[in-house]
């Protein structure tokens, strides 16, 4: 798939402390999540793709066009950035259309696409009032709509759901991926993990500047060759079927959960595992009632890479 | 038996005693971050010129023989006497000089925390609003305190060592109290103003600019009234000739203008009350949105 | 977009936004100032209109022209990029499809037509009420058309230089303050050439001084020490300080990085 946004050796310095650190990266149209904690260059990037700061190294492009001093480009970009900053005397709805006035579009258009926008993001109530006025979760949508109000092709989205109550953390979500099924590209930073997970599977993880897996999550799961897989089995005689693992080289550990049901393996090799499971089910005559990873979602892969 | 205690933290067993000063935190912290910024530091250096100058003209007067070339015309500007210091200390340009200090180093002492919304953060912890205004307050007298009374002292210890004698201090003996008590009325004048424009604004920049627009204005408005009423009381619309009046009366000397000095006292007393009003309005910890 | 067009969309964003701002009606307040001082003057002064006009020519003006259209222009004009950079408001603009120099001749030219109304109506109503006895004379026309063009010129000339010094400075205000009431104050009444290395000289080389009704001689406070330069000179001196600054100041926000403090 041709790259959308595309980063080759991207390097960024503060003075002397790295933000950035030879980042080559692709993504594609759909949905990207960058995950990382704070401080780890999510911001960085977004800023120098959005030619708001310019590479010291490297380079980085959107189409195959550099994002520094491109302002034409911006036509088919939005973006959400992080702070929670605005023109404050202004209303929520100057806000919107006069920043859309700097698409060249007709007055009557800017109308229209303001009155959309507000109204998608459930601001229509108060789009005459000051955003001085305005409550966190009001602030962080008023921020996304300026972001989309303009219909782009690529939305940048800084931490877009922070301030938000799970009611609008969800109009959000489902709003985001309306942007997928229409063919956008989106790249959403967070450090939150479930809200990367519910928003997509595609996932680029940064930290301390450095990017270190990019892909979907049991991708990148399977990248991580070093750290065991967790599977857990619940079954009517725990004991009795891990009994059967004892001897098993594969297994690094093995635990039993307080329920009294379930026991946990950590295992190189979980296919050999799920092979030899099936095989000790039968000799043994256990009922087995739920097998799982429990390690198989983002959380885990986080913490493995960033060595928590 | 001794007591045989865990392993592992045990709280502090002693009385957790309450600092004397809850105050000198907020002045350390000011201070310090005034000289963070490089330009404030060459601007704090030019302040100390007036100082200079006066001391080379201690120098010189007592080394006339071997300038008198020199200042041949000019003895008046080298006689050292209280007028001297008057003159040094009162001058338009140590007055310009300490506001850009001031602008630099005391405009955003309290709009920083109206923006950031520190005061709930401070107010939170056992500091009463008057520590508070203290330790801000304690920011802009040490930099004046700096630039007036230590200059002013030191001049005076100064013509006593290039004198050789200590005839100087026995003429005027009261003339470092006259030093000490101009310098406290700077102080307490410039600590109340500058942080009554600071607390009036959460931006830091348009308190910069009303620190200095506001002293220089109240000079224009003088020259405009002065050119339009020609009386003398006009001064009182001037902070610089407030100050100067009050000046040459703590100093002894003859006043500049022709009106009594408790006017200027006066005006000047107004304006720390006004700045009492507006601080005590400001610095609230809870912000009242309306 | 092309810059001229995303200039004027700049321009009416920051217009309308400029006028709704607190500080804006503080200055605007300021305004007040020579429009009270002209209504006593004519009470202290009534009839002797000589008196009056020589007090406007000689005493407001210097209010107008080395306080208010430099303490506004030092305001707005380095708010032209601080604000944004201190606001953080920048990623708005910067990420939108307008050149960069687009954003700074906007906001340029909205917040310079802000500051001439404000002086255009704090002059205005000053001048007039200060020549409320000479209104059908031809020439006083002429001669308010004269300092309107002269506080304009300067408002044009000095926004464009602040607005350079916020480009390039953390600090612009300060060093703009000792720019505006030191270096400009000081270096007026310097001799010969000297003075021409201030934006005042021009200025003062463009006042129409004729004490009106042969008011008084007393030596104008304005122009003490005036070496004039010819008033077709000055225009264009002050024309190409503006366009040299605002140029130098597109150049400079078009190539600068600007990092928010964290």
């Amino acid at each position: 798939m041709t790259a959308v946004i595309a980063a080759s050796n991207l390097s960024k310095w503060y003075g002397n402390v790295l933000g950035l650190n030879d980042v080559t990266l692709d993504i594609a149209s759909g949905i990207t999540g960058l995950l990382g904690p704070n401080g780890a260059g999510k911001s960085t990037f977004m800023k120098l793709l959005t030619g708001q700061m310019k590479p010291n190294i490297g380079q980085v492009t959107v189409h195959g066009r550099k994002a520094w001093n491109n302002p034409a480009d911006f036509r088919n970009i939005g973006f959400c950035p992080e702070n929670d900053v605005f023109y404050e005397e202004m209303t929520g709805f100057e806000f919107v259309t006069g920043l859309l006035r700097f698409y060249g579009f007709a007055a009557s258009d800017i109308r229209e696409r303001a009155a959309k926008v507000l109204d998608i993001v459930d601001l229509t109530k108060d789009k005459d009032r000051l955003i001085r006025g305005y409550s966190r979760g009001m602030r962080q949508r008023i921020k996304f709509a300026q972001a989309i109000a303009h219909d782009p092709e690529i939305v940048i989205l800084d931490e877009p759901l922070s301030g938000l109550d799970p009611l609008g953390k969800r109009k959000i979500i489902k709003l985001i991926k309306e942007f997928k099924s229409q063919g956008r590209t989106v790249l959403v930073s967070s450090h939150v993990l479930p809200e990367i997970e519910a928003l997509t599977s595609e996932i680029v993880l940064i930290h301390q500047g450095k990017i270190l897996a990019q892909g979907d999550i049991p991708f990148v799961r399977e990248l991580i060759e070093s750290h065991p897989h967790m599977i857990s089995v619940r079954s009517s005689d725990p004991r009795a079927l891990a009994a059967r693992f004892i001897g098993d080289l594969s297994i690094q550990k093995m635990s039993f959960a307080p329920d009294g049901r379930t026991f946990v393996v950590e295992t190189h090799k979980r296919d050999d595992f799920f092979g030899r499971l099936t095989g000790a089910v039968l000799e043994g005559g256990i009922e087995v009632e739920e097998i799982s990873s429990p390690d198989d979602n983002l959380q885990a892969v986080f913490e493995y890479l960033v060595g928590k | 038996m001794a007591t045989v205690r865990e392993k592992g933290y045990a709280h502090w067993d002693g009385t957790l005693a309450e600092r004397r000063y809850p105050w000198w935190p907020i002045t350390r912290t000011g201070i310090r971050l005034a000289f963070r910024k490089k330009a404030f530091k060459f601007v704090f250096a030019g302040a100390f010129m007036p100082s200079f100058i006066a001391l080379v003209g201690l120098y010189i007067s007592e080394r006339l023989e071997d300038f008198k070339a020199l200042v041949r015309s000019n003895e008046a500007l080298i006689n050292v006497n209280p007028k001297y210091f008057k003159t040094i200390l009162t001058s338009d340009g140590l007055l310009f000089l300490i506001i850009l200090v001031l602008s630099f180093a005391g405009a955003g002492l309290i709009s920083d925390d109206l923006k950031h919304n520190s005061l709930q953060l401070y107010f939170s912890r056992p500091l009463s609003k008057r520590d508070y205004l203290l330790g801000k307050m304690s920011v802009i007298f040490f930099f004046v305190l700096i630039l007036t009374a230590v200059p002013g002292l030191l001049l005076v210890i100064f013509k006593m060592i290039f004198a050789g004698s200590f005839k100087f201090f026995l003429d005027y003996p009261w003339l470092p109290l006259s030093i000490l008590g101009y310098s406290a009325l700077l102080t307490v004048f410039f600590a109340f103003y500058v942080l009554l424009l600071s607390a009036s604004t959460k931006n830091t920049r348009y308190a910069t600019i009303l620190v200095f627009a506001t002293y220089i204005f109240s000079n224009v408005l003088f020259g405009i009234l002065m050119g339009i009423f020609h009386k003398p009381a006009m001064a009182l619309f001037s902070i610089s000739a407030n100050l100067q009046q009050a000046g040459a009366f703590l100093y002894g000397q003859k006043l500049p203008f022709a009106f009594p000095a408790v006017w200027s006292f006066v005006v000047l007393a107004g304006i720390c009350a006004l700045s009492v009003f507006v601080l005590g309005r400001k610095t609230r910890s809870v912000e009242v949105i309306k | 977009m092309t810059t001229k067009r995303a200039g004027r969309e700049v321009f009416g964003f920051f217009f309308s936004l400029g006028r709704k701002t607190g500080k804006t009606r503080v200055f605007a307040l300021l305004g007040l100032v020579p429009i009270i001082l002209a209504v006593v003057v004519r009470v202290v002064l009534h009839g002797r209109s000589g008196d009056v006009a020589a007090v406007f020519t000689e005493i407001l003006m210097v209010f107008f022209l080395q306080f208010y259209i430099v303490i506004l222009a030092l305001f707005y004009g380095t708010s032209v990029v601080a604000e944004e950079i201190e606001g953080r408001t920048l990623s708005y603009l910067i990420t939108r499809p307008i050149p960069k120099p687009a954003i700074v001749l906007g906001k340029y030219a909205a917040y310079s037509l802000l500051m001439f109304l404000m002086v255009a109506v704090s002059l205005s109503v000053s001048f007039f009420i200060m020549n409320a006895g000479r209104l059908a004379e031809a020439r006083l026309y002429l001669t308010f058309l004269s300092y309107l063009g002269v506080l304009g010129l300067g408002i044009l000339a000095y926004t464009a230089f602040f607005t350079f010094l916020g480009t390039i400075l953390k600090k612009a205000i300060l060093v703009g303050l000792v720019f505006g009431f030191g270096w400009e104050n000081v270096i007026q009444y310097f001799p010969g050439s000297t003075q021409r290395f201030s934006v005042v000289h021009y200025l003062k080389s463009l006042l129409p001084y004729r004490p009106m009704g042969g008011g008084g001689s007393a030596i104008a406070l304005l122009l003490f020490r005036l070496e004039p330069t010819s008033p077709p000179l000055a225009i264009l001196m002050l024309a190409v300080i503006a366009g040299v600054f605002l140029a130098l100041a597109c150049w400079v926000f078009r190539t600068k990085e600007y990092l928010y403090e964290e």
